[in-house]
């Protein structure tokens, strides 16, 4: 190789052009030469011997020792990065400045309004819009987890065709050919042949395309199914009423709230509204206010029953013989009545009269002489009943039961809350968008009689995965085989697409244009956040192409719907849709509330003979009843991480479902925790299931949560928890008796994000009754020892802002949102089961439960959320050896990431337990399409690092800069924390205690207000507002 | 003459009449002079074997990350510091008997405080393992050490694991000086006695330049003395550093005032049991019964005695101050410990700590050499329970139980403990096969007729008894 020199300039040639590099060098080119060569002293001709050569020797060494150095480098890890810049910059798109949607989606059963967050068009976070109605702000933790569902990396990446035993991947184009061609063939029998099978649709555009394939097919029919949702009760309100009546509950207005089997606030539909509206009527600013009272009568506990006042644990096969014998008492008592001239006036003054031409006769007929089930205390039938028809009590109580439960016992607790002046006041009715509700069995068993009688040659089954969900003695998946073409649209390759003879992705509800309308009647809209990541396409967009509809994509038809439903509201069509778009609601579509309704006579008391006397099950003869999952629901979030990890918020078990018993059954059956038992229906059907023994549940009766134990499910889901969809059938849906348990010898192990369930007698999830409330305002103070550790070191003087976080206990129903909310803001890791088994869950925060009471086969439950408890001396700070964890000057206990080596020294000396190490690797094997969810204002946390709650502190910056930016002081509520933000029951209170007109700085001061282990002297900056129950003294003893 | 002071306090000599100043260089220079016994290579292969598994269970671990071993929340340390506060614990034997012990003119230790010194520097340094490998990011453990840099950010100095920093590492070099110091004639004895080049070299070049004289023992005597001086407070500091550790968190269990003394006297108590085990393994397999008599054993029986019974009443005191505090959480984990998920572990330390000891009241037991063994393994063991109850069983259950849990350790745990005995006992067979075990020159000291100490002129008896100590002519 040749040694390099340096240019070297020379006098040009007569004729040649002067090359010069300034006037200098023009003007004397020898004299810059000299220069020049001066410039480069190692002059690379090997003349000067002195001078360092770079030769292939030097090289080497040299390179060997920058080498070795490198290798060392090498120790430290350094993401690699690669940045571009936009070439075109797209408008509004700033990288790391959130931009918010407003979209709406339906969780368990009711449309939610929803602003998503979103980077550089990525969605990140989902979160309540306090503008909607059913949200008020607030979200449950599906809707929050609804945004890892949209990354989930096993998504259906495409259509799939049948091909022997599998399928087989095709296009769009492919598929599309082949769904004209079916289209053109039913033709011929205008869809005599044709069936659509669908969940019940609250989408005014979906409807409408319904009709669009309708019109085509004439012949055709549509049948509605969802394993679990409101279905009963909206027949039960045709049942009662005589007309089709959607129904919320205004929980916020009632004074008595009896619910049967209900967990309105956690995951029945509506929960997120019912759970603000449930903790507003609870709501205590001092020891003077009055609160709500709830009953809860259920089978097997749930969060709901965590918060009732009094709780009767009753299999929910007697939930119906129980309303029927209370209806009995209240006929009794004269409450079964027909109304005055005039009923009360409405405090929302929206219906005019509640009750109107009632005939309440056979009604009364019906239930008069009713028995209430063996076991069922007295004073269940007599107080109750007295404080339902008392008269604190009239128009403001509600008779709320479970969607499990059979239309009949709908239909009797809405012909009661009409009798005792409900209706109207406490609960609202709406007409339905389908105006002929079925129950929740009648689509897909009609749907399965036609494929057994060889009526149907094509099936279009838009989501839902039947083939698992539907009740098991139709044996769908085996119709399914007897249908020529089957089709189904679904966001995974699940148990009903490997059946069917064609498969094609369904999009993402935050992929697709679609609109909703609530049980209340408010239109909102859901607009996409992103493309389809997958090429899916929404179950409109799918009827719309059958129906041969031209403007079949999602926005055109969206549109069209608005157009028709803005007919005549005046302003111009684009305003309204702009502004609804804005707002995730139509506000010029105002609810219009049913106002006269009728309790119908003969065909509610039909029913209610019809409804069976409720024997009492024994160890023989068990009631196993179905519910929700509280993280997988139907099993729609089987793949999710979050929800899979999510701790079911009473068993506390992760990454797991189980068979939940009462001590005494399992004694009396001889099995116990880990023990995986058959459970075998009257049927033949059994499953196979781990038992867990749970406090509160009633005796003889196992309750199964669905959506676990999935077969055809992505890399998460695989092998987490027991399918328990095989016994449950046509006769045993919701629940069902019959059932015999025998013990298999094997043991399968749980994990629990929480193995102690007593406090211990500590003061830590502090409640009281609102009599001793009232007797002493500050008892939470009272049993929280004073501080009596002097600080350390001098105390820091806060002059800016004082952060500060408020929990009222009160609110808290355990519904686990603000754990999933946090996960999905904070990028927190999923850790999987074995690592939730030895202890190494990364919740930032997390719910602790702990049951309280004498009595331990029926216990209450207090629910503390716990995260950083932010100490103004905190223990953790003083203790790293690095100064990784240091205060702000805001008074925040922050964690400098790269700072920290991992002594694990602070976990072990927080006494609330709230730090989380990195034990091993868990983001590094994250694929790249759920990085995308990731929070970029958020560090990703490696191993060996430790990390908690930071009060948001992204959040905190990105108001702080808002406000300078606009040059204004901040304002309380301009920072939400995410946990605040998801908070249903609006539980969780954020602001800075410097302002004395903040939130926090008021809550701070109120009587029932008290700190986490006060007397170490950490002096946290989070505060708990006790708990209050309201127990009704004639229910003593 | 010499041995008046001795016979006029009524005591025994400390080595039989036989032994002469030639006996006790033949003796102990012989084993490192002669071919390894097969006994020493099939220990030193066991050892070695067990340190190749340490080696492997670090990388593992250092790839992996701590979820390799069982620790978790709430119990975020467990095996990892509980074998660091035991090394550190074995290592103060060392230091007590070198340092303090002569001191007080304490002759009889000059038979042991080789033996023990060897064990401290050992044990210190398979101690300085943990602190280094238990955190997260191992490639940043030197953030611990205030080292300047352009971020401007020191350690925490208010962090008792940075005092425990710099205490175990001053440490380590006080005891390596120390030692180091008092083998300086000894390599010379070896030096002198060979014929091989190599060894008159390395010996030669360790020995740096010792000729025996009247300057070098004066200088030595001075230096020795010094850092007897120095290393004194170091076994009282050392391990009441360590128990800051604990001593000064919130925790309950360790929140508590009686650690510093608790700790320092455990330390002593673990040390001399482990000096024991090792002795009396040395003593019958080269033959050293002359120079490790009965009466050295039964002294160290005597120390282990009273160490054992003032655990013993800090395990008490700790009950009682639980239940007189009225702190519900102190006094449930103390009931938790023992009678909670860890029961075994406390009653097993207490059996071994407390309990076993007390035999040595009887001068018969004491002095029989069976016995002696086995409780010195008994009290190693109790003393590693000791560590495991305080760290694990108080953090298992401590404020809220909500967040209360279980340790169990990993096979990983149990390699790197087991490796971490494999890489102390590879280090001592090493020691004693190329570093004299037992201090010449000081026994010699002690021989009926040479006690320069207790003699007015010091520089007069170094001169007339110090320099045919060293001298190979014998």
């Amino acid at each position: 190789m040749s040694k390099r020199k340096p240019y070297e300039f020379s006098k040009p040639a007569q004729s040649g052009k002067v090359f010069w590099t300034s006037l200098e060098a023009k003007a004397d080119p020898e004299a810059h030469q000299q220069r020049a060569a001066a410039e480069f002293p190692h002059g690379a001709d090997g003349s000067d011997k002195d001078s360092v050569q770079v030769g292939r020797r030097t090289f080497m060494g040299v390179a060997g020792a920058a080498g070795a150095l490198l290798g060392l480098e090498g120790c430290v890890r350094r993401p690699e990065e690669k940045i571009l810049p936009f070439t075109k910059q797209p408008e509004y798109v700033l990288p790391g400045i959130a931009l918010h949607y407003a979209t709406s989606v339906r969780s368990a059963g009711e449309p939610v309004g929803l602003l998503v967050t979103t980077y550089e068009g990525r969605p990140t976070k989902v979160e309540g819009n306090p503008q909607h109605p059913a949200s008020l702000g607030g979200t449950d933790g599906y809707v929050q987890a609804s945004i890892l569902d949209l990354y989930d990396p096993d998504r259906s990446a495409g259509p799939a065709q049948k091909s022997g035993e599998g399928l087989k991947d095709t296009t769009l184009a492919d598929f599309d050919k082949a769904f004209d061609a079916l289209a053109k063939q039913a033709d011929a029998n205008k869809g005599a042949k044709l069936r659509v099978l669908a969940a019940p649709s609250q989408s005014p555009t979906t409807l409408r395309a319904q009709q669009a394939l309708l019109a085509r097919f004439p012949q055709a029919k549509i049948y509605n199914y969802e394993p679990v949702g409101p279905a009963n009760a909206k027949a039960g309100a045709k049942l009662a009423f005589g007309v089709a009546a959607d129904a919320f509950y205004s929980y916020r207005r009632a004074r008595t709230i009896l619910a049967l089997d209900s967990d309105f606030a956690g995951n029945e539909a509506g929960s997120t509204r019912a759970a603000r509206e449930f903790a507003d009527g609870r709501r205590l600013s001092s020891a003077r206010d009055g609160m709500s009272r709830l009953y809860v009568v259920e089978p097997g506990f749930t969060s709901t029953g965590g918060s009732a006042d009094h709780r009767l644990r009753l299999p929910a096969s007697q939930i119906g013989a129980y309303l029927k014998a209370l209806a009995a008492e209240l006929v009794a008592r004269g409450a079964i009545k027909e109304p005055a001239d005039k009923a009360p006036a409405d405090p929302n003054a929206q219906p005019e009269t509640s009750a109107a031409k009632a005939n309440l006769e056979p009604l009364r007929a019906a239930v008069s002489g009713a028995k209430a089930p063996a076991g069922v205390p007295e004073k269940w039938i007599k107080a109750v009943a007295a404080e339902l028809s008392g008269p604190q009590s009239e128009g403001r109580s509600i008779i709320v039961v479970g969607s499990r439960q059979p239309p009949a016992v709908h239909a009797l607790a809405f012909a009661l809350n009409q009798a005792l002046g409900n209706i109207g006041r406490t609960v609202l009715l709406h007409p339905p968008l389908e105006a002929e509700p079925t129950a929740a069995l009648d689509g897909i068993s009609a749907l399965a009689k036609e494929i057994a009688g060889g009526a149907v040659d094509t099936l279009l089954i838009l989501g839902g995965n039947p083939v698992l969900d539907a009740p098991a003695d139709l044996k769908f998946g085996e119709l399914l085989g007897k249908v020529a073409t089957t089709i189904h649209a679904s966001e995974y390759r699940d148990e009903t697409s490997l059946l069917t003879t064609w498969h094609v992705p369904r999009a993402h509800a935050f992929e697709s244009w679609g609109d909703l309308r609530g049980s209340d009647g408010t239109y909102s809209i859901q607009q996409p956040l992103i493309a389809p990541l997958r090429g899916g396409r929404s179950d409109a967009e799918l009827l719309a192409l059958l129906g041969g509809v031209q403007q079949w994509r999602g926005h055109p038809q969206v549109r069209a719907t608005a157009r028709e439903l803005f007919k005549g509201k005046g302003e111009s069509f684009e305003q309204l849709w702009r502004s609804t778009l804005h707002l995730g609601m139509a506000r010029e579509l105002p609810p219009t509330p049913i106002t006269e309704v009728a309790v119908g006579g003969d065909a509610l008391a039909a029913a209610l003979a019809a409804l069976p006397a409720g024997e009492t099950p024994s160890a023989q003869n068990l009631e196993v009843n179905f519910a929700a999952d509280p993280a997988l629901f139907d099993g729609r979030h089987a793949n999710n991480p979050w929800m899979l990890e999510l701790p079911d918020p009473v068993s506390c078990i992760s990454w797991d479902n189980a068979a939940y018993v009462s001590a005494a059954t399992a004694k009396e059956l001889g099995i116990a925790n880990y023990d995986v038992i058959r459970i075998k229906g009257a049927g033949g059907e059994s499953v196979e299931i781990v038992t867990w023994v749970l406090p509160g549940q009633a005796d003889n009766t196992i309750t199964l949560h669905l959506g676990w134990g999935r077969k055809a499910v992505g890399r998460y889901g695989k092998g987490a928890g027991f399918d328990v969809y095989p016994l449950r059938t046509t006769k045993a849906f919701g629940f069902g008796t019959g059932f015999s348990v025998e013990k298999t010898g094997a043991r399968y192990s749980i994990a629990q994000s929480q193995e102690t369930h007593s406090m211990e007698g500590r003061p830590i999830a502090i409640d009281t009754t609102l009599e001793e409330y009232r007797a002493k305002p500050d008892f939470a103070q009272f049993r929280s020892p004073s501080l009596s550790t002097l600080p350390l070191w001098t105390e820091v003087k806060y002059e800016g802002h004082r952060w500060s976080m408020v929990i009222d206990l009160n609110a808290c129903s355990g519904c686990n949102a603000c754990l999933v909310a946090c996960q999905a803001e904070n990028n927190v890791s999923s850790v999987g089961k074995e690592q939730v088994a030895r202890g190494r869950d990364m919740f930032w925060l997390r719910l602790d439960r702990y049951f309280v009471g004498d009595d331990e086969a029926d216990p209450q439950i207090a629910f503390q959320p716990v995260a950083c408890q932010h100490c103004e001396e905190a223990p953790c700070e003083n203790v790293c050896p690095v100064n990784a964890t240091a205060h702000s000057p805001e008074g925040l206990n922050d964690m400098a990431y790269n700072r920290c080596i991992g002594t694990r020294y602070c976990m072990n000396n927080c006494p609330y337990k709230v730090r989380r190490f990195n034990f091993l690797d868990f983001t590094g094997q994250v694929p790249e399409t759920r990085r995308m969810q990731y929070n970029p204002n958020v560090s990703v946390r490696m191993r060996g690092v430790m990390e908690k709650c930071s009060y948001c502190v992204q959040r905190i910056q990105e108001a702080k800069i808002a406000a300078r930016r606009d040059n204004r002081r901040l304002r309380d509520g301009d920072i939400k924390v995410a946990c605040q933000q998801a908070c249903p029951s609006a539980g969780i209170f954020f602001g800075d205690l410097n302002d004395p007109n903040s939130r926090v700085s008021k809550l701070t001061k109120m009587d029932r207000q008290y700190k986490l282990l006060p007397e170490i002297g950490t002096q946290p900056r989070t505060s708990y507002l006790a708990k209050i129950r309201n127990p009704n003294p004639e229910m003593q003893g | 003459m010499s041995d008046a002071p001795i016979k006029a306090i009524g005591e025994t000599l400390l080595l039989p009449e036989t032994t002469t100043l030639k006996s006790i260089t033949n003796s102990v220079s012989r084993v490192t002079e002669t071919k390894a016994p097969r006994g020493w290579w099939i220990l030193f292969l066991l050892a070695a074997s067990f340190t190749g598994v340490l080696g492997l269970a670090i990388a593992y671990l250092a790839w992996t990350g701590i979820g390799t071993w069982g620790n978790n929340s709430p119990v975020a340390w467990a095996w990892d510091i509980t074998n660091f506060v035991w090394w550190i614990g074995i290592g103060h034997a060392g230091t007590l008997i070198s340092a303090v012990l002569f001191l007080f003119r304490q002759k009889w230790r000059t038979s042991i405080n080789r033996f023990a010194e060897a064990m401290t520097i050992f044990a210190v340094i398979c101690a300085l393992i943990f602190p280094g490998i238990h955190v997260g990011r191992i490639w940043h453990a030197y953030y611990m050490l205030p080292i300047p840099n352009q971020m401007g950010i020191w350690p925490n100095f208010k962090s008792p694991l940075i005092w425990d920093v710099f205490a175990v590492n001053t440490y380590f070099l006080v005891s390596l000086l120390f030692w180091y110091t008092g083998l300086i004639p000894d390599f010379a004895s070896l030096r002198d006695r060979t014929t091989s080049k190599v060894r008159q070299f390395v010996y030669g070049f360790f020995a740096f330049g010792w000729r025996g004289s009247n300057r070098h023992w004066r200088n030595y005597e001075r230096a020795y003395l010094i850092l007897a001086a120095i290393s004194t407070p170091l076994v009282l500091s050392v391990h009441s550093v360590v128990s800051f550790d604990f001593a000064t968190s919130v925790m309950p269990g360790w929140h508590t005032t009686i650690f510093p003394p608790y700790f320092v006297a455990g330390a002593v108590f673990s040390g001399f049991a482990m000096v024991m085990t090792l002795l009396l393994i040395a003593r019958s397999v080269f033959g050293l019964q002359d120079l490790v008599t009965m009466k050295h054993l039964e002294l160290m029986n005597k120390i282990m005695l009273v160490t054992g019974t003032l655990v013993g009443y800090a395990y008490a005191m700790e009950f009682f101050i639980a239940w007189y505090s009225g702190n519900e959480y102190e006094r449930y984990v103390f009931i938790n410990r023992a009678t909670g998920p860890y029961w075994w572990a406390y009653w097993s330390m207490v059996t071994c700590n407390v309990i076993s000891p007390q035999l040595f009241w009887s001068k018969k037991l004491r002095t029989s050499i069976p016995l002696m063994f086995v409780i010195s393994i008994f009290i190693n063991i109790g003393m590693w329970f000791e560590r495991f109850v305080i760290i694990v069983t108080s953090l298992h259950r401590d404020f809220l139980p909500s967040s209360w849990g279980n340790f169990s350790p990993t096979i990983v745990d149990i390699c790197i403990y087991s490796g971490s005995l494999g890489l102390f006992f590879t280090l001592f067979l090493l020691f004693i096969r190329w570093i004299p075990m037992i201090a010449m020159a000081e026994v010699k000291g002690v021989l009926p007729g040479s006690q320069p100490h207790h003699h007015h002129d010091e520089d007069e008896e170094h001169a007339a008894h110090g320099a045919p100590v060293a001298a190979p002519a014998e």
